[in-house]
């Protein structure tokens, strides 16, 4: 603070005593909420308060890739809008937000994979989001480095390629989105720790910070992997979030060999080369829940074996960096995007595990639309926590074989 | 990230060889008059504790046995007794 007293965003403002819509957590649905609430609202009586620094947690941790083509009715459509929003948002925002729509190349290594990829595309294609199936020698052609030789652990069947997919600078979304929602009045606090909520007569009144006491009508809880514990913790609501960490590394920088995004579920292994050269790399999760973003040999010897069977070019590489960060998971893969509910005034949009940054843009739209009017978009409605009393779960994740924290 | 726990039969072992649980969550709820609400509940809910909780833990690449520890998840580290009763 000695050199540089002036946040990217614009000016700082002291943090008032009152606000219409407090949001806790700095990360990219806050930020996203905020922005929209002030844009297509003209709500701008908002703090977003974060307890260590914007983009701090999975904004700045995710391996920057989007894509529309999950799995179920109720998903394909919000995470197309998302999609669609990065040119949008890159203009409006009048920030470079790098988007780089390579395509993405889902590997399938067996024949039951590329019949679950057909469903896939089935409802991707239902909802006009572009996917095709192609085989193992097209995905070869389009990604000479792969290996699609019989003589590897798992062997290429094919690949679902999905061209309107691809990379994104999640840190340019951070600060594009924060100076978008400053210059409309939001206010953001950086060191502003929450650490209750305030209800009188069932509705919201307050939020106690390290800073004192806000007063406020809404109150919205997106603090990514934290927002579980936080909402236990301050309201008693339990949710049915698992929190695991997540870990992914950087190579050194190399020619450029790699066109898309080329992920493996049976690998668990996503790759894609930056803009720099650097391959990022992401695995599966520590199946434990924890709060710690620690990095394990037991990941990099898994991301190293796994990159050097279907990219073996990639022998040798070294890594380079390797970090870890937060994914609250639900049993089945969906969000959690409730408000009005348990408490009036309190919403909540958790339970992303490793969606948060793909769907940041569209969901901040329909929050902000939730928290404006009072009343759930037709969007959100299928997300409610409600529905995991009702065995109504999504069916995100193909088959429950064993129910664990990492589904 | 290093992880052990301890299992009552083989002692401390790497956190690989193990299965987690889900949190202590008390008995299993009685069919009798189930409500959806408790049901959900125990199947579902978690506390999501950053601190010191008791957690099932089986040791599937191991004795298999079924237990449980306290672990801070704020430090993967094991405990004796959750803070609050020391």
């Amino acid at each position: 603070m000695l050199f540089k007293t002036k946040p990217m965003w614009g000016r700082q403002t002291g943090l008032k005593s009152s606000y219409d819509v407090v949001i806790i957590g700095g990360g990219l649905h806050s930020l996203a909420t905020a922005y929209f609430l002030a844009r297509d609202y003209g709500i701008t009586d908002v703090a977003v308060i974060e307890k260590n620094y914007i983009g701090f947690g999975g904004a700045g941790r995710n391996t920057a890739i989007v894509r529309a083509n999950q799995r179920t009715s109720q998903n394909v459509p919000l995470y197309k809008e998302a999609l669609d929003l990065w040119p949008v948002l890159t203009r409006e925002l009048d920030y470079n937000l790098m988007f780089n729509n390579c395509g993405n190349l889902n590997l399938m290594h067996s024949e039951a994979a590329m019949k679950a990829a057909r469903m896939n595309i089935a409802t991707a294609q239902f909802h006009g989001v572009e996917s095709h199936l192609i085989d193992a020698r097209e995905a070869k052609e389009m990604v000479p480095a792969l290996n699609i030789s019989e003589d590897i652990t798992f062997p290429i069947h094919g690949a679902m390629y999905h061209p309107p997919g691809g990379v994104l600078r999640h840190d340019a979304v951070v600060w594009g989105l924060a100076r978008g929602a400053a210059r409309k009045g939001v206010e953001i606090h950086q060191q502003t720790e929450a650490l209750g909520i305030g209800t009188q007569n069932g509705k919201v009144t307050s939020v106690t910070t390290n800073r004192g006491e806000i007063q406020a009508k809404q109150v919205l809880v997106s603090a990514g992997g934290y927002s579980a514990a936080l909402i236990h913790g301050f309201l008693g609501i339990k949710l049915p979030i698992s929190v695991l960490t997540i870990q992914a590394m950087v190579t050194q920088p190399l020619k450029p060999l790699l066109n898309h995004v080329v992920s493996s579920g049976a690998y668990h292994a996503y790759a894609n080369q930056t803009l720099k050269g650097e391959i990022a790399t992401g695995a599966h999760m520590d199946p434990w829940p924890n709060y710690t973003t620690l990095n394990t040999a037991y990941y990099i010897k898994h991301q190293a074996e796994a990159l050097s069977e279907f990219l073996p070019c990639l022998r040798g590489v070294r890594f380079m960096r390797i970090w870890g960060g937060l994914a609250d998971m639900t049993p089945d893969m969906a969000p959690i995007m409730d408000g009005n509910n348990q408490i009036e005034g309190f919403f909540m949009d958790c339970g992303w595990g490793y969606f948060g940054f793909k769907s940041c843009s569209a969901v901040g739209k329909y929050m902000a639309e939730f928290i404006a009017t009072n009343t759930c978009p037709d969007m959100l409605k299928p997300f409610a926590l409600q529905r995991y009393q009702e065995h109504r779960l999504m069916g995100e994740t193909a088959a429950l074989v064993s129910y664990s924290p990492d589904n | 990230m290093a992880l052990t726990i301890t299992c009552p039969i083989c002692g401390p072992r790497n956190g690989y060889e193990f299965r987690y649980g889900g949190e202590e969550k008390g008995p299993r709820p009685e069919e009798n008059n189930l409500t959806p609400e408790a049901w959900c509940d125990y199947v579902h809910l978690n506390e999501c504790v950053a601190g010191v909780q008791q957690e099932w833990w089986f040791h599937r690449d191991g004795c298999g046995a079924w237990f449980t520890i306290f672990r801070d998840t704020t430090t993967n580290l094991q405990t004796e007794q959750p803070e609050a009763s020391q």
